[in-house]
């Protein structure tokens, strides 16, 4: 039984799985990795995954082609983003307030959409993004199976990760875009106005974010809306950035071990229920989210512990 | 050639409220140190934010190398070769020391890349050149404030900055380092011909480093003279505006029996540093207990452990016999202090909160205020907090304004109100005239001789030298953390500053 | 008199624009998806007040409004944000359901009170896990009493699956029904209006009177305002911060068992559809003011059940309930900005003006 159980957990699906389930977690949290530089507490992510995942299955449904849906999600990324910095930059509106009415306008704006179009049942069957095949993976074999025959955005997310890396550690813009979050006076007075780099990481943001929901909806469920169906992941994805400090590359390695958790927890449902598996990933996040304040804090263990923190 | 570096026409800046800058006309030369001297808010550093393009005035013009400016912003100022170290340093505490320099002006790789390891070496090279040691891969934020100042003026170098504004720069060095920010200076100007502009409120640096100097005072231009011309005591009196003797504040009684002792308290900061290691000392009642030291040398957690703010790591605080080591304010409130924190918005005051209801903070539960010590008797409450109003002569829109909308010296005496009205028998009072005009500094300074003449004991800390002169019965010095010397009777400042330092320490150690 | 002067003008100015213009929009996404707006509007303006059934449903969902929000303001009051609502409302569904069928053949005295103390228990313990993490350990409460959220709804699915199911087969995903001698009474027949809203008034009294006019509220108020200056004058702020947490999820709790015992009668998921949530829409609407939650949760109500209505009668999908609710925070969020570049640019040509008017007097 237990062998049984664990040799479940430790094969090729498994680890399948884990890639499948942490994509769009990293999509998500490489954008959110960027409005973190910048110092915008974006908890709206949520909202923008919906919005993709809802405009990718628009697109691909009207125009026939996922790749339309992709062009109209990459459109409505910019004009989220474009909106949300509105707010968060322009009109120095409460991020939490904001980034919380954003994922409930975009709850009841796609919802009320695909009803409007396509009935309460929702929608699926439409062109989905193609799967890819490499040759030369074939012949490895374990890891072989676990990377090859994956939908495409698995491997523009690989991509995605390294170019935000550079970007963010190795451009001058980059040092511009992590200046304008952690002393964003020190831009000002070099002459730059902090303000564009957090448009800019906005608008990365709303494109990254409706990246990660075009790969749900026309990806890993191949073409089908279902309201709601960000389920979360936004949330998650910030756990993400703050666990890995807003860097790329850690963030991507924190949404891998969310998709081994929700990995595993599919693997269980054959021995527990699956409302319970279900909570699995939930609650690695917040013990994660523990981990992050306990290692920053043991650096600084006698500091005045009981002081509430100062306002600024 | 063109010999004014700077030239200021009729420049006026409002804010709503105030007028930082009242038609100032001034002309700063070529290669000479220029010295900027006034009271708190007499318009320095809003004068040479508009030099640095940072704020555009209201009215009248500015010209740089004898062309007027026609655009107020940072990167146009630096175009023209101004370059300005701020109080507070423009770096990025994560960044390395080549990073916060060459921000804006990168070296790049292939276009788009930064190339940081150009940035390094023209760092080196930049050091090299000005005789400024750092280390171009260090993290900003582990540096000392001394290096962080250093990189700030080599980021304005770096710049190509020939007209250079240092806002305040002695404020947090120590007398070693503001030597060798000195000697700094003296080299550009003498061997680069640059000019640069201090300011400063310190007078003795005044006459130390400056060629000639400006007097400001709310918002005017009073004077310009040539140092060589001038004593400490005329520039004294051009600030303020009338000679600096205040009226003498009339002391009497003899100090009765210990209120406060504090033995071997050891206190970490925010960092978990160590700030504080190893104080002891004791307040007695009817006597004003003055700490001297320069900021940054462990008195604020001093303070913050004695109030119960912060936990001590070691060591005991005894009030009025009584062992309160590690509890929290209120406990420690309750059994007989009161506390005017060092940074009233940040700890003194509820900016949003109505004045009344920041008058009556640690009374709330009193049974005057309230019915069944729950239902608020806002009537009572009101009356009280009008009395208040009245008595310390607050100025504002009302007990029933936001106390955010005051300005800094009526809000502080909201702070002084509170405070002083608990009649405890031991007063902290950090930092009681920080940011507050004239006028008012004498009212809280007898306000503070009266409670000490009543019996309380008061432990002072100013970063105001003068301050703790004019109050304190005894001084003790504190350096990094440990007390370094105690004074009585007669103050020498010259004493005094030499043991606030680390001069004692080292004498002992020689 | 005294009190019309009291009332902030600015902030109803700015909640009526942001209404109208709320409605503006969601009549143009009516237009684009196809809807007249108007006949979609007056089938709202019908659907909300036709009969005596929908103004019990709109009570009643006004109470749920109510109640969330005030639960939300209670923690935003001392500086922490119970996101969390919803899974402590689901879990003091299920829970006091469960007590109620273990209890059924108790008298209702017994069992009423002994489930209302198990919701609020329940809720309040599960708030307490984000209270302590923000106070004690200074993790940011959004995030994990969202991803508690999740858990929760969860969790509930598993007991009403398994453990707790309904004995009938045909039901899913339920627990077993209540004995009806202990349901809330029914105040308007075939609505959901049930007792349970005269609770809900008691302790909405209860709350604005402690938050508004006691020494309690006064300590919360400056621990959420300045957390650091309440610590200062001597506010166990700490403590008050988790004992809010823990009443806000008390109270959610609690709304959690009025809809079992008042509207379902068994738990199963429909309990609630993210109320919380909407609730929490209100208060932030309200600017967190206990007064204007009590009233905007019945205009909201309003609003919500006259877009059902609207979707049987005009078959416009309810959700520009959302829509229309999410646009008004988003236009007020505009105007307070806009205001404020504005309120910046006048009161620098006035300063300008000032100069100019002084120099004038100089050179005269």
């Amino acid at each position: 039984m237990l062998e049984d159980i664990l040799s479940g957990i430790f094969s090729a699906g498994t680890f399948n799985q884990m890639l499948r389930s942490a994509t769009p977690v990293a999509l998500a949290a490489l954008g959110g990795a960027m409005t973190e530089h910048a110092g915008i507490m974006n908890i709206g992510m949520d909202g923008m995954i919906l919005m993709g995942a809802f405009f990718g299955v628009l697109g691909s449904w009207y125009f026939g082609s996922a790749a339309a849906g992709v062009a109209l999600v990459l459109v409505m990324g910019v004009i989220v983003g474009l909106f949300f910095a509105l707010f968060t930059v322009k009109f120095r509106s409460d991020e939490f307030i904001i980034g919380t009415a954003l994922n409930t306008f975009a709850l009841g704006l796609t919802s009320f959409l695909s009803r409007s179009i396509f009935g309460t049942a929702g929608t699926k069957g439409n062109p989905a993004l193609p799967t890819v095949h490499l040759p030369f993976l074939d012949a490895i074999p374990f890891l072989g199976r676990v990377l090859n025959d994956n939908s495409l955005f698995i491997y523009v997310t690989w991509a995605l990760v390294l170019v935000m890396w550079l970007f963010v550690y190795r451009t001058p813009y980059g040092l511009w875009l992590r200046a304008s979050g952690e002393k964003p006076e020190t831009l000002r007075t070099a002459g730059i106005a902090p303000e564009r780099m957090k448009w800019l990481a906005s608008i990365l943001c709303g494109l990254l974010c409706g990246l990660a929901g075009a790969h749900l909806s026309l990806g890993q469920l191949q073409g089908t809306f279902a309201e709601d169906m960000a389920n979360s992941r936004g949330y998650i994805a910030f756990a993400c950035v703050i666990f890995s400090k807003a860097d790329p590359a850690m963030a991507y390695v924190a949404a891998l071990m969310f998709g081994f958790f929700d990995a595993i927890g599919l693997r269980l449902q054959d021995y527990i229920s699956s409302d319970l598996t279900n909570t699995i990933p939930y609650v690695i996040t917040i013990v994660m989210m523990v981990y992050v304040v306990v290692r920053s804090q043991r650096k600084k263990r006698h500091a005045g512990k009981r002081l509430p923190q100062r306002q600024t | 050639m063109e010999q004014t570096a700077v030239r200021f026409e009729h420049v006026s800046m409002a804010f709503p409220g105030v007028l930082a800058n009242d038609d100032v006309s001034l002309e700063i030369k070529k290669g000479e140190v220029f010295a900027l001297v006034g009271e708190n808010g007499a318009g320095k550093s809003t004068l040479m934010n508009i030099l640095y393009g940072i704020l555009t005035p209201t009215d009248g013009r500015v010209y740089i190398n004898g062309s007027p400016v026609d655009r107020f912003a940072p990167r146009a100022a630096i175009a023209r070769g101004v370059g300005m170290v701020h109080q507070h340093f423009m770096l990025v505490p994560s960044f390395t020391v080549a990073e916060n320099i060459v921000l804006s002006r990168e070296p790049r790789k292939g276009r788009i890349f930064f190339d940081s390891a150009a940035a390094r070496r023209e760092t080196e090279a930049l050091s090299a050149e000005y005789g400024l040691a750092v280390d171009p891969s260090a993290v900003v934020g582990d540096l000392s404030v001394g290096l962080q100042q250093r990189v700030e003026i080599l980021k304005a170098l770096h710049r190509g900055a020939e007209i250079l504004i240092l806002d305040e720069p002695t404020a947090v060095l120590t007398p070693q380092e503001t030597e060798e920010l000195f000697a700094v200076i003296r080299r550009i100007v003498g061997q680069r011909h640059m000019t640069v502009i201090i300011i400063t409120h310190k007078l003795y640096e005044v006459m130390a480093i400056s060629d000639r100097v400006g007097v400001m005072r709310k918002g005017q231009l009073v004077g310009v003279r040539d140092t060589a011309d001038v004593d400490e005591k005329l520039l004294a009196s051009m600030m303020v505006g009338r000679p600096m003797l205040y009226d003498e504040l009339e002391k009497t009684g003899t100090p009765g029996k210990e209120l406060l002792r504090v033995e071997d308290l050891k206190v970490r900061d925010s960092r978990g540093l160590a700030a504080v290691r190893g104080v002891s000392l004791s307040v007695r009642a009817g006597e004003v207990l003055g700490i001297a030291a320069v900021e940054g040398n462990g008195q604020s957690e001093l303070i913050e452990a004695i109030t119960g703010m912060i936990r001590p790591e070691s060591g005991k605080v005894f009030l009025l016999d009584r062992d309160v080591t590690g509890q929290d304010p209120g406990a420690i409130r309750a059994v007989g202090l009161a506390h005017v924190p060092e940074d009233r918005l940040a700890t003194g005051v509820s900016a949003q909160a109505t004045v009344a209801d920041n008058l009556l903070a640690g009374r709330q539960r009193e049974k005057r205020f309230t019915r069944f010590g729950f239902h608020r008797r806002m009537s009572t409450v009101e009356r009280y907090a009008s009395q208040l109003y009245e008595r310390f002569d607050i100025r504002g829109a009302g007990t029933q304004a936001p106390a955010g909308s005051m300005s800094g010296g009526n809000m502080q005496k909201v702070v002084i109100a509170r405070e002083f009205s608990f009649d405890a028998p031991v007063l902290i009072v950090a930092q009681p005239t920080r940011g507050v005009d004239v006028g008012a500094i004498e009212f809280i300074h007898s306000q503070i001789i009266a409670k000490r003449n009543q019996g309380c004991a008061i432990l002072l800390c100013s970063a105001d030298l003068d301050e703790v002169f004019r109050l304190s019965d005894r001084i003790v010095t504190l350096y990094e953390g440990r007390i370094t010397g105690e004074f009585s009777g007669t103050f020498s400042k010259d004493e005094i500053g030499w043991h606030m330092t680390g001069g004692g320490k080292r004498e002992e150690a020689g | 008199m005294d009190k019309l002067k009291k009332l902030n003008w600015g902030y109803l100015g700015s909640l009526a624009v942001s209404v109208l213009l709320a409605f503006a929009i969601g009549a143009a996404i009516l237009a684009v998806a196809g809807f007249d707006p108007l006949r979609a509007y007056a089938a709202m303006a019908e659907g909300a007040f036709s009969s005596a059934r929908h103004i019990g449903d709109l009570l009643e969902y006004a109470m749920v409004l109510c109640l969330t929000g005030l639960a939300c303001v209670l923690g935003s009051r001392v500086g922490i944000f119970n996101v969390g609502g919803e899974g402590q409302l689901l879990l003091g569904a299920v829970v006091s359901c469960q007590v109620g069928v273990w209890l059924g053949s108790f008298s209702p005295w017994i069992a009423l009170p002994a489930a209302a103390l198990a919701a609020m228990a329940v809720g309040g313990l599960y708030a307490l896990i984000p209270g302590f993490l923000k106070v004690k350990v200074k993790v940011n409460e959004v995030i994990t009493t969202i991803m508690l959220n999740t858990i929760a709804a969860s969790l509930c699915q598993y007991l009403a699956k398994g453990p707790w199911k309904n004995p009938n087969k045909n039901m899913v995903a339920a627990t077993a029904q209540l004995d009806p001698r202990l349901w809330f009474k029914s105040l308007i027949p075939g609505s959901n209006l049930s007792t349970a809203i005269l609770a809900a008034a008691v302790i909405t009294v209860l709350t604005w009177y402690v938050m508004e006019k006691t020494s309690k509220g006064y300590e919360m108020r400056l621990t959420g305002q300045n957390p650091r200056f309440a610590f200062f004058s001597g506010i166990k702020t700490d403590r008050l911060v988790i004992g809010c947490m823990v009443i806000s999820g008390a109270m959610c709790g609690l709304v959690g068992m009025f809809r079992v015992y008042g509207v379902e009668h068994l738990y199963r998921s429909s309990v609630s559809n993210q109320y919380y949530f909407e609730g929490l829409t209100v208060a932030m609407i309200a600017g967190y003011q206990p007064v204007t939650v009590i009233f905007l949760s019945f205009f909201f109500a309003i609003l919500k059940t006259g877009a059902q209505g609207m979707e049987l009668t005009a078959g416009v999908p309810n959700q520009i309930y959302l829509i229309i609710q999410t646009v008004i925070i988003f236009c007020m969020a505009a105007e307070s900005g806009v205001f404020s570049s504005l309120r910046a640019g006048a009161q620098r040509r006035k300063a300008q003006e000032d100069i100019r008017r002084k120099e004038g007097r100089d050179h005269a």
